[in-house]
């Protein structure tokens, strides 16, 4: 590289990293017990097959090894014993804006909440610590049928729905951390569109982390009826704390014939936050499931949003981004199984690592015997911005029917000096033109992402951008 | 049809799983409510033994990802299998068990 690029650290001004006063109604102290699991579920008065599923999950967990996989560097830091599985920040979820207590009010001030639900969402759950402590949802939408709320609060009022439903997409046994989840979840948001309905504006919810040492586990499942329509989005900010804190979410999306549901999520956790998070999501019949995931900050994410493709003709979108940044590692990517014939997928990632951070795709596609005229398109590109950084590349292909099409495109490179050339020619300063070139290169996503979102990825990015001239 | 018995009906309890070697392929012998069922011992998602699994009425849970089957047709309940399990029939004489592939 012709310049040596400087690092600058990012806590110094790091604008999400305010941290308001802890004064919680009940932490259940550090450490994972059977009682601890019991006594999550009884304060949330829960009915018993809840409660028998969160401790048979708890020994699923014990049992499992850590993943051998990965980047296990990483995970040997995460110290179970030291985390604190549950805070219950306010006595219950408030619906009116007014009766939420004060400091926690100025959190969502400023994230900027209210104003956004003023303008245009239909619905609002903001997950702060454990439990969700604001939600509303459009009158005209509850009229539809549409149910949109904390997924405590649809155990307790939607129970048939919910047991249905929940963790058929992902059982505790798929991996350590799903176990984890499934014994000590707490809040998380759940949506159910009636048959035929179409929400056309965004469901929404906010998730933040703000004690040290606090695992947030929010569990979030979602499901589209027949020829129903919706699309979710969330996303997340968390202050700076100086020691590690666990984020492990379940997220199961389920989309029924002709149905559609789009998931966007924006992840920007500090820089000493584990973010292991499994989703997946299972479309029957001509139902489209799209993820568009954007990954910025924590020291270690691993997520791969995946797809199986259950019914003939339905189709399957992942669209992700990642900034791996200083002493990051964004291990991400996507996985589409093809179980039937004339399904489509597209995954389109891409990633810029800087200051010495690091990214990975680590992705799967599977076309199953018999998925006949399955068609799959993955094409993953990397940005290396100096020296320090690096980025892996990882794509598996396991094609057991050969009258499938698949087809995989991949790069990684530096800003090309070309380009820098070019935009420097117009009078750009070299600065503007990185990230005006970065800007170009994450454009595919941006434009996916409902306004304010857009707005605030392309202020975080520019945070990851200034000061790599040196 | 298999002239050589795989085992004997007292060595599987209700809601209890035998896994036997037939002609080379692994099958899991699996008593639910008193009837026998035969499946291959391995999960059609990642390849893992079902005979370490916990067997539910008529559901056996796969122990490495929670992949779910009905032991009676082999088909799949439970992500994240997609394929469903091979089953093959059991015949019962006295109280030797034959399982024909």
């Amino acid at each position: 590289m012709a310049t040596q690029l400087k690092s600058v650290p990012l806590g110094a001004e790091y604008e999400h990293g305010f941290h308001d006063p802890e004064n919680y109604v009940f932490q259940s102290g550090k450490g994972l017990t059977r009682e601890i699991v019991a006594n999550i579920s009884e304060l949330k008065n829960e009915p018993g097959w809840m409660r028998d599923f969160r401790l048979k999950a708890l020994d699923i967990f014990l049992s499992k090894p850590m993943p051998w996989w990965g980047d296990t560097q990483r995970l040997a830091e995460i110290d179970f014993d030291n985390i604190q599985y549950f805070v219950r920040a306010s006595d219950r979820a408030e619906k009116n804006w007014d009766d939420v207590p004060e400091d926690i009010k100025k959190t969502f001030d400023k994230l900027g909440i209210p104003e956004a639900e003023r303008k245009f969402l239909s619905g609002v759950s903001a997950q702060y610590e454990s439990e969700v402590v604001y939600h509303s949802i459009r009158k005209d939408l509850e009229e539809l049928g549409v149910i949109f709320c904390d997924m405590d609060t649809a155990v307790r009022e939607y129970p048939e729905i919910v047991k249905k439903y929940f963790s058929t997409v992902i059982p505790p046994g798929d991996n350590k951390f799903a176990a984890l989840n499934s014994a000590v979840w707490s809040g998380g948001s759940f949506a159910y569109v009636p048959a035929g309905v179409e929400v056309k504006t965004p469901l929404q919810a906010y998730f933040r982390i703000n004690s040290e040492n606090m695992g947030q586990f929010e569990r979030t499942l979602l499901i589209a009826e027949p020829g129903a329509k919706f699309h979710y989005t969330e996303g997340c900010t968390a202050p700076k704390f100086s020691s590690s804190s666990l984020h492990s979410a379940v997220v199961e999306l389920i989309a029924q014939e002709g149905s559609t549901i789009r998931y966007t999520t924006i992840q920007n956790w500090y820089k000493n936050i584990f973010n292991l998070v499994t989703k997946r999501a299972v479309a029957y019949k001509n139902a489209t499931v799209e993820w568009v995931d954007g990954n910025l900050g924590s020291r270690l994410t691993m997520k791969y949003p995946a797809i199986y493709l259950m019914g003939e003709g339905a189709r399957g979108t992942v669209l992700s981004m990642a900034v791996g940044g200083e002493d990051q590692h964004q291990d991400a990517g996507a996985k589409v199984i093809h179980a039937a014939p004339n399904t489509t997928s597209v995954i389109t990632n891409k990633s810029l690592s800087a200051h010495g951070g690091k990214t990975t795709y680590r992705g799967l596609v599977e076309i199953m015997p018999g998925a006949v005229g399955a068609r799959t398109h993955v094409k993953c590109d990397a940005i290396i911005m100096d020296e320090d950084s690096s980025s892996d590349t990882k794509p598996t292909m396991k094609v057991h029917e050969q009258r499938s099409t698949v087809e995989h495109e991949a790069s990684v490179s530096k800003i090309s000096e070309e380009q820098l050339f070019y935009a420097m020619s117009r009078g750009l300063s070299e600065g503007d033109a990185r990230a005006l070139i970065v800007n170009g290169f994450f454009d595919f996503f941006v434009k996916e992402l409902p306004m304010e979102y857009a707005v605030e990825l392309n202020r975080l990015i520019k945070m990851e951008m200034e000061g790599s001239v040196g | 049809m298999a002239d050589t018995p795989v085992a004997k009906t007292t060595d599987i309890a209700p809601g209890r799983t035998l896994r036997v070697v037939v002609d080379g392929t692994e099958v899991l012998l699996c008593n639910v409510d008193g009837t026998l069922y035969a499946i291959e011992d391995v999960c059609t998602h990642d390849g893992a033994p079902l005979d370490q699994g916990e067997l539910e009425a008529c559901r056996i849970v796969c122990p490495r990802h929670g992949a779910e089957f009905d032991v009676r047709t082999g088909e799949v309940l439970k992500l994240p299998a997609v394929m469903p399990l091979p089953t093959y029939s059991v015949r019962i004489e006295g109280d030797d068990v034959y399982v024909d592939l």
